[in-house]
């Protein structure tokens, strides 16, 4: 019994030992990792200098529609009344008909401001991402239609699937407090 | 008709770069656009720019909270109340806050990827939160066992919910299989390690569930987990979790691990098929001890061949190291170009187009896949050699005769869940 | 009894889970089929709208369609997301039900009769399987090394110490070998005739296009015995003065390429249909929508098809086909020539010549240099380049350095080649998409500047050491027309992008733009004063080169695709039937004579002396009198 006992606690002698080398160990991986460490909460970014609007972020991202949206920087919106993000290229005529809209959701909202401006504004509800609109506006326009993660809806996944199929590697982790970035603004 | 178009491109066209030209004679230093800003005669003002925030930094801080005080509760619940109950509801609470409420991300099991990435890329940022998800269940199962497991995980939550016919497994199926998150392991941080990818968060089973959306295959690989572990007690715990095994190992040596009986056992045998997951060992019989002296030599054996399966389980790795790297995307956008791969279903890939719009150099791009394959190399040898190290200690270890005089919980493999309590006649 | 209630419900919610997952995995496979971006029927339906534009049907149903489409999607997105409500709800009540039938079961000890097996026995079965776990994963990674090794880390590692195989293989020792090889070829192919008359009448032509064949074998004897020694012999051409180059017509557009000719009494009026002024017609074997270069008394083309590579030398004054060079078996070289479209071909850059040695580059981005006889002096291949339409930029040469624009989707460089061994001198990446526009070299005062054009960049560099001199970004699209020079300014433009004006100095600025006309094939001209443009749909204008101001328009019915020459103060543009105008380069249309040939031109004339080369279709003419 006595034996046992002694063959008892040197295993636990053992055990302790190990436990708190591992611990020791984890502490010390722990500190050199939060030495790296930026501190506060990371979130996922498109880089719009890098975006091709290559329509992955419609169709990668696991929430459905994708927590990438079109979103409208007005300070550089020119209030164009042929707005290339919004007609179809070659549109004649300038109207809000459903063969004019490049917007496969009709997720623009065209309104009139006053001669010859009109007010695009983006439904969140009903953008998917597919940047078709944003391809427009760079392309014959300011640039003012930027893809952008909207935070409201990104469940900050541990890995981004949209980043994982992006082409230019335009997704990154950035601090929380710097979530948009707009090209050009 | 296509003159007919053109003509009217053009002058579509024109109007743009008319107005191009206009702005960029215009004295609008602070942005170059092509069509100014208008100022509004109506007194039209502009909607703000929709920028909904993110999650507050401090709710990160409030979900490790949760996770200490959970994890304090359990292991409270385990091993001082003894209540199956109370780890029961414990793990609906796992499930709906860290399941449903923040849709199980990020959890300790993917945050050993991150942890990984930092350790190798001093470029990555890895936030304190994390740490903490990767660290604290480890502390916490370093003193009192795998209580992590029992109720604070939601992916074992929710398993541990629909293993309602569990069969328990025979036990070579249980051990051999058992090794298989050690493989898995060893890959999640290969491809965490070389920046590659996060398999284990690509491959979670249950996330989709708990998003309640996700593609097709991955809500399929869930429900079938789910459907599995009817009959089969939380397979992806005990034949997936690469977290699991780094639990596993902290919990051999927990300083307090739950027991199956509040005082000492009777060897009544009531226990002995109660664990779902095939935990509980039998006591061994003093009188085995006979054959002695042929485990011994079994012993001497098996550790002389310990290094040769490292060597082996090494070779294997570092000959596996292409097919390993071809899941990197440097690399599989370099094997494209070179194979000289012009089209994929008739569409150039995006990836080729964008790389050469990027004017990155092909050489630039070749030397680092070379790199990238190379870190496989070495990565290969070592991911191959513990796993035949692990291999071969287990074999070892199989030698190995322990006597046991009653019945008790594997402490590297039980999960806490208590199930074994209740049928414990013993009382305290 | 309460048992049963619970056990029913547990029924009840599984089989409810399973309708409800098929419903929504129905709909999810819907929403993928019914994915709004991807309708191309409302885009198709939208394309015949914007033809004519008076369907109202069409527009009706194109609205109609477009709203069913949305309305689908919203739709199915929304039932698949009550369809996973739906399913978790179920999900949970079977737990429930479940937890209760379960629980409520007493324990039952189970206790087994039989001893159990032993613990040695378990232990040593268990090794077995591990054993066996560790042996399939061992195989595994076996077969699977097996399977798909590739090498590819070696490979990747030859492949990024830069240099494409094919150049390791060819320095200058072996492209003396290249010689030798090809010398074989060359006899077989070189028809070389004895001089004809002059053909006036195309059926004469014909006829004498047939006779070569027999004739031939005795001056190849004699060429042959001339070229093993000759590689050698080709001695740096001592550097040929500017005036003789501007004597004859060495690259695409002319000496530098910028578009001007330096001769005198050209012909104005001929007749291709009647042989009026036709001097002779010679049948082209391959077709290629290259243009002639001329250097003395011989022309030089190209013609290539997917299978074969062949460079031409026909005599300038009978119009005779000297000898054809094969141009096969060059290292590097694809196995398959590269896709291209038919519009632009295998042979679409123009060959240049330095007077010594004549150059020619091909689709598969083969790049030869022969002599005037037709031996291959040197031979690489640049790496095949990947251009959807095929390689078109033409070749140049400055003093010892032929000058390649390569601007592909898989690499975009201007590169200088030793005229002499092939070797390249330098080589500068470019940021650029793929261009078809050819390289522009000309003395802008105080140097030489070689400037490309490109999306989206007009570049310049330094012919010598390939240094970027300045570059501009204003160009975008599918690049085709060159740019033109004179007086300091560099004109660019592309169709869908802009005419740009670009003044140089301490700095490139843009001195004016434009974008009413715009070419997409043919490149301008232009003199101190005026900037001529041509477009492919038939209209060409002109513009005050320094103000950007419009003096005038002119409509034809035929695009162009042919380039302006400028010789004097006349400038000669063939239009797609192959008729040459002929106006006066001055603020004031004036067109001197339409002289049509009877055959679609789509390459650009080089210039004789008192005579015009042009390659139609099939043919090629001399024009003269």
């Amino acid at each position: 019994m006595e034996a046992e006992e002694k063959k008892y606690n040197r295993r636990e002698f053992v055990n302790t030992g190990i436990r708190f080398s591992i611990a020791l160990g984890l502490g010390g991986v722990a500190a050199l990792v939060a030495k790296r460490s930026a501190g506060g909460e990371l979130v996922w970014q498109l880089d719009p200098s890098k975006c091709i609007q290559c329509g992955r972020c419609a169709t990668s991202c696991v929430s459905s529609p994708s927590a990438v949206k079109c979103i409208h920087v007005y300070d550089m919106c020119g209030y164009c009344d042929l707005c290339g993000g919004y007609f179809r290229p070659g549109t004649k005529d300038l109207t809000t008909a459903a063969e004019n809209q490049l917007c496969p959701t009709a997720a623009i909202k065209r309104s009139y401001i006053e001669e010859p401006f009109f007010e695009y504004s983006i439904d969140e509800d009903l953008c998917i991402g597919c940047g078709k609109c944003v391809k427009g506006c760079g392309a014959f326009g300011n640039g003012s239609l930027q893809l952008q993660v909207s935070h409201n809806i990104c469940l900050n996944c541990n890995e981004c699937a949209i980043a994982r199929d992006c082409p230019t590697d335009a997704f990154s982790r950035v601090s929380s407090d710097k979530a948009y970035s707009f090209k050009g603004f | 008709m296509s003159r007919h178009v053109k003509q009217r491109i053009v002058s579509w066209m024109a109007l743009g770069c008319l107005l191009a030209v206009l702005c960029s004679f215009g004295m609008d230093a602070s942005a170059q656009q092509r069509f100014p800003k208008p100022e509004f005669e109506n007194g039209h003002t502009q909607p703000p720019t929709f920028t909904p925030a993110p999650r507050a930094d401090f709710m990160e801080v409030v979900d490790v909270f949760v996770l200490i005080l959970s994890l304090s509760v359990v292991t409270w619940l385990v091993l001082n109340k003894r209540s199956r109950k109370g780890v029961f509801w414990a793990s609906i609470f796992s499930i709906f806050y860290f399941g449903f409420y923040r849709e199980g991300c990020v959890c300790s099991v993917g945050s050993l990827q991150n942890v990984t990435l930092a350790l190798f890329h001093t470029g990555y940022q890895i936030p304190y939160t994390v740490i903490a998800f990767f660290v604290i269940p480890l502390i916490y199962t370093l003193f009192f066992g795998r209580t992590f497991c029992a109720a604070v995980c939601p992916l074992g939550a929710i398993q541990d919910l629909v293993a309602l016919k569990p069969y328990s497994l025979k036990s070579w199926v249980e051990k051999t299989l058992g090794l298989f998150p050690v493989v898995y392991l060893g890959l999640a941080i290969l491809y965490a390690a070389t920046a590659t990818d996060f398999v284990i968060c690509r491959y979670d089973p249950f996330i989709g569930i708990y998003r309640m959306e996700g593609s097709f295959n991955m809500l399929v690989l869930g429900a079938a987990f789910l459907l599995a572990g009817v009959f089969i007690a939380r397979p992806y715990c005990r034949f997936f979790c690469p977290y699991g095994v780094l639990l596993n190992l902290a919990s051999r040596v927990s300083r307090r691990h739950m027991t199956i009986t509040p005082s000492t056992c009777i060897q009544c045998k009531l226990c002995e098929h109660s664990c779902p997951y095939g935990a509980i060992e039998k006591p061994v019989p003093a009188h085995t001890k006979e054959k002695r002296s042929g485990l011994v030599n079994n012993a001497i054996f098996l550790s002389l061949i310990i290094p040769v399966l490292i060597l082996i389980g090494g070779y294997a790795g570092s000959l596996l190291h292409e097919s390993l790297a071809k899941v990197n995307p440097t690399v599989r956008l370099a094997e494209q170009l070179l194979n000289e791969v012009e089209t994929v279903d008739g569409i150039i890939p995006l990836e080729i187009e964008a790389f050469r719009s990027s004017g990155q150099s092909l050489e630039s791009l070749y030397a680092e896949a070379a790199g990238i394959i190379q870190q496989f190399y070495i990565g290969g040898w070592i991911l191959g050699g513990i796993v035949g190290l692990i291999f071969g200690i287990t074999l070892a270890r199989l030698t190995i005769y322990r006597y046991r005089k009653d019945y008790e919980p594997n402490k590297g493999r039980c999960l806490s869940c208590t199930r074994c309590m209740d049928f414990c006649p013993v009382e305290e | 009894m309460k048992m049963d209630l619970w056990k029913g419900i547990a029924i009840l919610a599984a089989v409810f889970m399973l309708l409800v997952s098929l419903l929504t995995i129905v709909n999810y496979l819907q929403i993928q089929r019914a994915d709004p971006i991807h309708t191309e029927t409302i885009n198709l339906l939208v394309d015949r709208l914007n033809q004519n534009p008076q369907d109202v049907s069409l527009r009706d149903q194109i609205r109609e369609l477009d709203l069913l489409v949305r309305k689908a999607y919203f739709t199915n997105q929304w039932q698949v997301r009550t369809g996973a409500y739906l399913l978790l709800i179920s999900l949970a009540v079977f737990i429930i039900a479940m937890q209760i039938v379960e629980g409520r079961k007493k324990p039952q000890p189970e206790l087994e009769t039989e001893e159990t097996e032993g613990f040695l026995s378990i232990q040593k079965n268990t090794r077995r399987w591990v054993a066996v776990g560790g042996g399939v994963l061992v195989t595994t990674a076996l077969l699977l090394t097996y399977l798909t090794h590739s090498e590819l880390e070696n490979r990747f590692e030859l492949a990024a110490q830069g240099k494409p195989e094919v150049e390791k293989q060819l320095p200058a020792k072996d492209s003396v070998v290249v010689v030798q090889n090809k010398q074989a070829d060359v006899s077989k192919q070189a028809e070389v005739v004895p001089v004809p008359e002059v053909l006036p009448n195309v059926e004469e032509s014909k006829e004498v296009e047939k006779k070569p064949v027999e004739v031939q074998p005795k001056q190849i004897a004699e060429n042959e015995k001339i070229e093993p020694e000759s590689p050698k012999k080709t001695e740096p051409s001592k550097t040929i003065s500017e005036q003789t180059l501007k004597n004859n017509f060495p690259s695409f557009r002319g000496y530098g390429g910028n578009g001007v000719s330096f001769k005198e009494n050209l012909p104005l009026h001929w007749d291709g249909p009647s042989g009026e002024n036709v001097l002779w017609k010679t049948e082209i074997p391959l077709h290629g929508y290259n243009s002639p270069i001329v250097w003395e008394d011989k022309v030089f083309l190209t013609g290539a098809n997917d299978e074969r590579q062949e460079v031409y030398c026909f005599n300038g004054n009978t119009g005779v086909l000297v000898w054809t060079a094969v141009i096969d078996n060059i290292p590097g070289s694809p196995a398959v020539s590269p896709e291209v479209t038919p519009d632009t071909g295998h042979a679409a850059p123009t060959m240049c010549t330095d007077g010594t040695h004549v150059y020619a580059i091909f689709s598969t981005g083969d790049v030869v240099a022969l002599d005037m006889s037709g031996s291959i002096v040197w031979a690489r291949n640049l790496g095949v380049p990947r251009n959807h339409y095929g390689h078109s930029s033409s070749l140049l040469t400055y003093e010892d350095k032929l000058l390649i624009q390569y601007d592909h989707s898989n690499e975009a460089k201007v590169m200088a080649l030793n005229t002499q061994t092939g070797e390249t001198l330098w080589s500068t990446a470019r940021k650029v998409k793929v261009s078809w526009a050819s390289p522009v070299l000309v003395n802008t005062g105080s140097q030489m500047e070689l400037i490309l054009n490109a999306d989206p960049l007009v570049a310049s560099y330094n012919p010598e050491t390939g240094e970027e001199l300045w570059q501009l970004k204003c160009m975008m699209g599918e690049v085709g027309p060159s740019v033109v020079y004179a007086d300091g300014v560099v004109f660019a433009m592309n169709e869908y992008a802009s005419l740009v004006a670009i003044q140089l100095g301490e700095q490139a600025t843009i001195l004016w733009e434009d974008d009413e006309f715009l070419s997409d094939v043919p490149s301008p001209v232009a003199t101190d004063q005026y900037l001529f443009v041509a477009t492919s749909y038939g209209v060409l204008v002109c513009y005050d080169a320094k103000t950007g101001e419009k003096y005038w328009e002119q409509e034809y019915d035929d695009g162009f695709y042919s380039s302006m020459m400028m010789n004097g103060d006349h400038i000669y543009l063939i239009d797609k039937r192959g008729i040459t105008h002929i106006f006066k380069a001055s603020n004031v249309f004036e067109e001197i004579a339409a002289s049509p040939l009877g055959e679609a031109v789509y390459t650009t004339p080089a210039m004789g002396d008192k005579s015009i080369y042009i390659r139609a279709e099939k043919h090629l003419y001399r024009i003269g009198m």
